[in-house]
């Protein structure tokens, strides 16, 4: 039997509280294979934000495992997680986490620091992202003169700029309106469909029904409903 | 992370928080002005005593003393006389041996007339650079030319303003020596008087003749030897040269080193020695013992002198020849072995200097480590969203290393400019309270290219080892907790 790209097994990650655990994570199995283009959807704080972590290699599970490429997380140490995220994924953070005192273009930059990416390819490189999102105008401004909005696709753009294998996006679509959500879900879609395997948090159902062909339901800390849909595996 | 942005990136964040930046280098700038100010002070103190060394050649001078009875386990003493010299001038590395000789004279010049003790020396000793600073005139060319050398102070004392107006100009030159026949005139002169009354006292005790004949002759002895001194040193004759001033140094100059007022070729000098005794008894003895008393050139190979001057040829090694000499019975003294000590003490005087240095450059350690602690706590959401695009522990760290070895190393360029300009200051107020003194007014800082070497080195070096913990603390950041949402 083939294993899957990337899957986890009965992975946990609690948190120690003063009186109570929370169990942020519990005992997640899930699998994804490479190409897909998963919608996690959940009511607040049922851990989809922690899943996302845990799958990014930025978080450690409390236990169990998490397998990329049949390569064990637990076995990996800090510095391979870290190239892991330098050269594979690409990350949209729900807070878009932005660094205020540069500017929208070298904030895109700054992700292609730590994959090897010569300087000379850069600015070029980034320039692209930015007005392939639509805001190659904005490119000199800091985060701070952005609005949620712009904020948001310069996140967007910093996460994909380096052309990652998966992308993690934790509601890439929570500040924009109808036209700017309906561009970005067409290139992601389309990004998509020339390979990159999308995880990404929504709250939006139908949303989620357009553009993913699977879709992940947490309910505290467990995925509660996998559904598969077959009408996009054409 | 390449090299290249961890610069450009440090140097952005440094851009940044300017003010914060411009007061932690004030800090580093402080210690390492301190600490250059302080060491090329050393340095200069040095360096000067160095170049007065080298200037006179002390360093090529060897000084010869026979050794105390007391000194010697040995039942005989090494005497310093020509046959030593001899010896001690074929050690090899010895390029020259001169005893100290000393003459007392009397110079007279137009009416002003003045005792002064003198010195020969041959004119290879007079060519070293003991003399390379003469007053004026030049040094006398041969050892038997007529040509004397002569300090600035008999000049003043002789009532001379312009050491240029004496410069070939006539001398007299006079010894007062004693003649061997004058002693034994004195002592043989009354002789008949006191033969005619001791044989009448004689004549009226006859029984004791033999003891009283004895205490007789002892007394007389007695009484002849000292009329003979009386009459030796009494009777004592001139003899006078004229000689030409070619030239005139200062004495003072010189140290510790022995030069007296007035410098006479060694030939030229041995004919005032030659002719007759000095003023000085002892040396009757001496000429007795060596059983030349009657014979009027002293100049035997079993003279004694207290002192003898070796010079080492350039680049010997002081070492040996010291060795050497000392293995055949001598004292020595060296300005070599002096230049050593002090070379010692100045180790120890730059290591403390140092210290304080160090200990500034500590103090502005505490503030990297604070600036870094807080701009890391400030950066900690931007140090996590680094790990998140892939930046590992030794991306973080080693950013903020650069961070602190920048503040270092131009904090330390700071310092070695500002510490150059405070020793200028410095220089420019101590010449002037030099001149004021009356001092010729010399360089008191100096600052050798690896007193700039080193204190860059620890500007950068304190500044690193300070950036080393919060750099630590700043890789082990969770990158989860730090991007929460606030
Ligand atoms: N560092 C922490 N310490 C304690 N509890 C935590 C910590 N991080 C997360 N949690 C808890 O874990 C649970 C899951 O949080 P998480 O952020 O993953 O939720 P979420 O599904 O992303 O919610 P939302 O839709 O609001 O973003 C929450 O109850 C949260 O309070
Ligand atoms: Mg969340």
């Amino acid at each position: 039997m083939n294993k899957p790209w990337l899957y986890t097994d009965n992975v946990c990650r609690f948190y120690q509280r003063k009186t109570a655990v929370v169990k942020a994570v519990d005992s997640v199995s899930l699998s994804i294979e490479c190409g897909d283009f998963i919608s996690l959807i959940g009511s607040s704080g049922s851990g989809k934000s922690t899943m996302l972590n845990l799958l990014a290699g930025l978080d450690r599970p409390t236990s169990g495992d998490i397998f990329f490429e049949d390569k064990s997380f637990s076995n990996m140490d800090r510095q391979q997680l870290s190239s892991y995220r330098a050269n594979k994924v690409g990350m949209v953070f729900q807070a878009f986490n932005l660094v205020p005192h540069l500017t929208a273009l070298m904030n895109v930059e700054l992700a292609l620091y730590f994959n090897g990416t010569p300087k000379s390819k850069r600015q070029f490189l980034s320039e692209q992202m930015l007005s392939q999102l639509g805001i190659a105008d904005r490119s000199d401004h800091r985060p701070a003169d952005l609005s949620g909005g712009e904020q948001q696709r310069v996140a967007i753009a910093r996460a994909l700029v380096k052309s990652p294998d998966i992308l993690f996006a934790d509601e890439p679509t929570g500040n924009l309106d109808e036209k700017n959500t309906n561009d970005i879900m067409a290139l992601l879609s389309e990004l998509n469909k020339q390979g990159l395997t999308i995880i990404m948090v929504t709250h939006d159902l139908t949303l989620a029904n357009n553009v993913s062909n699977k879709i992940m339901q947490m309910h505290y800390g467990q995925i509660v409903d996998q559904e598969r849909k077959p009408n996009d595996l054409s | 992370m390449t090299f290249r942005d961890l610069i450009a990136t440090a140097t952005g964040n440094l851009w940044r928080m300017k003010l914060r930046s411009v007061l932690t280098f004030s800090g580093i700038v402080i210690a390492i002005a301190a600490f250059v100010a302080m060491l090329s002070f050393g340095a200069g103190m040095q360096r000067n005593i160095a170049e007065q060394f080298e200037k006179l050649g002390l360093l090529s001078v060897i000084q010869v003393y026979p050794k105390n009875t007391q000194e010697t386990d040995s039942s005989t003493v090494a005497e310093l006389n020509n046959a030593a010299l001899e010896y001690i001038e074929k050690i090899p590395g010895v390029e020259l041996v001169y005893p100290f000789e000393s003459l007392d004279l009397g110079i007279k010049l137009g009416d002003s007339e003045k005792t002064v003790s003198a010195q020969a020396l041959p004119s290879k000793a007079v060519e070293t650079k003991l003399f390379s600073n003469l007053v004026a005139g030049e040094l006398f060319s041969a050892d038997s030319s007529r040509e004397i050398l002569i300090s600035e102070d008999i000049l003043e004392k002789l009532g001379i303003k312009s050491a240029d107006s004496i410069l070939n100009k006539p001398v007299i030159i006079s010894i007062k020596l004693a003649k061997i026949d004058s002693g034994v005139v004195s002592m043989l002169r009354p002789l008949s008087d006191i033969i005619q009354t001791r044989r009448r006292e004689m004549q009226s005790d006859t029984i004791r003749f033999v003891e009283y004949a004895q205490n007789a002759i002892r007394e007389e002895l007695g009484g002849a030897l000292n009329r003979f001194i009386d009459g030796f040193m009494k009777n004592r004759e001139t003899k006078a040269e004229t000689l030409l001033v070619c030239g005139v140094f200062n004495s003072r100059r010189n140290g510790r080193l022995r030069l007296k007022d007035l410098i006479l070729p060694v030939e030229t000098a041995r004919e005032f020695s030659s002719s007759g005794f000095t003023g000085d008894p002892t040396e009757i003895l001496a000429g007795l013992q060596a059983g030349n008393l009657f014979v009027a050139n002293t100049d035997s190979p079993i003279k004694d002198y207290s002192q003898a001057t070796v010079m080492m040829e350039p680049n010997a090694l002081y070492e040996p020849i010291r060795d050497s000499i000392e293995a055949a019975g001598f004292r020595t003294f060296s300005f070599a072995e002096q230049f050593k000590e002090i070379r010692q003490f100045f180790r120890y005087f730059n290591l403390a200097l140092g210290l304080i240095g160090i200990i500034a450059l500590m103090t502005a350690s505490l503030g990297i480590i604070n600036t870094m602690i807080m701009s890391i706590t400030e950066r900690r959401r931007e140090i996590g969203i680094w790990m998140s695009l892939g930046a590992d522990m030794n991306d973080i760290r080693r950013l903020f290393l650069v961070e602190s070895g920048l503040i270092g190393l131009i904090g330390a360029i700071g310092g070695v400019i500002f510490g150059y300009l405070i020793s200028r200051v410095g220089s420019l107020v101590a010449k002037t309270f030099m001149e004021n003194e009356g001092v010729p007014p010399m360089e008191i800082f100096h600052i050798p290219i690896w007193l700039v070497l080193t204190a860059l080195l620890f500007g950068v070096l304190v500044s690193l080892l300070a950036g080393y913990y919060p750099a630590n603390r700043a890789a082990k950041i969770d990158p989860v907790v730090s991007l929460r949402n606030e």
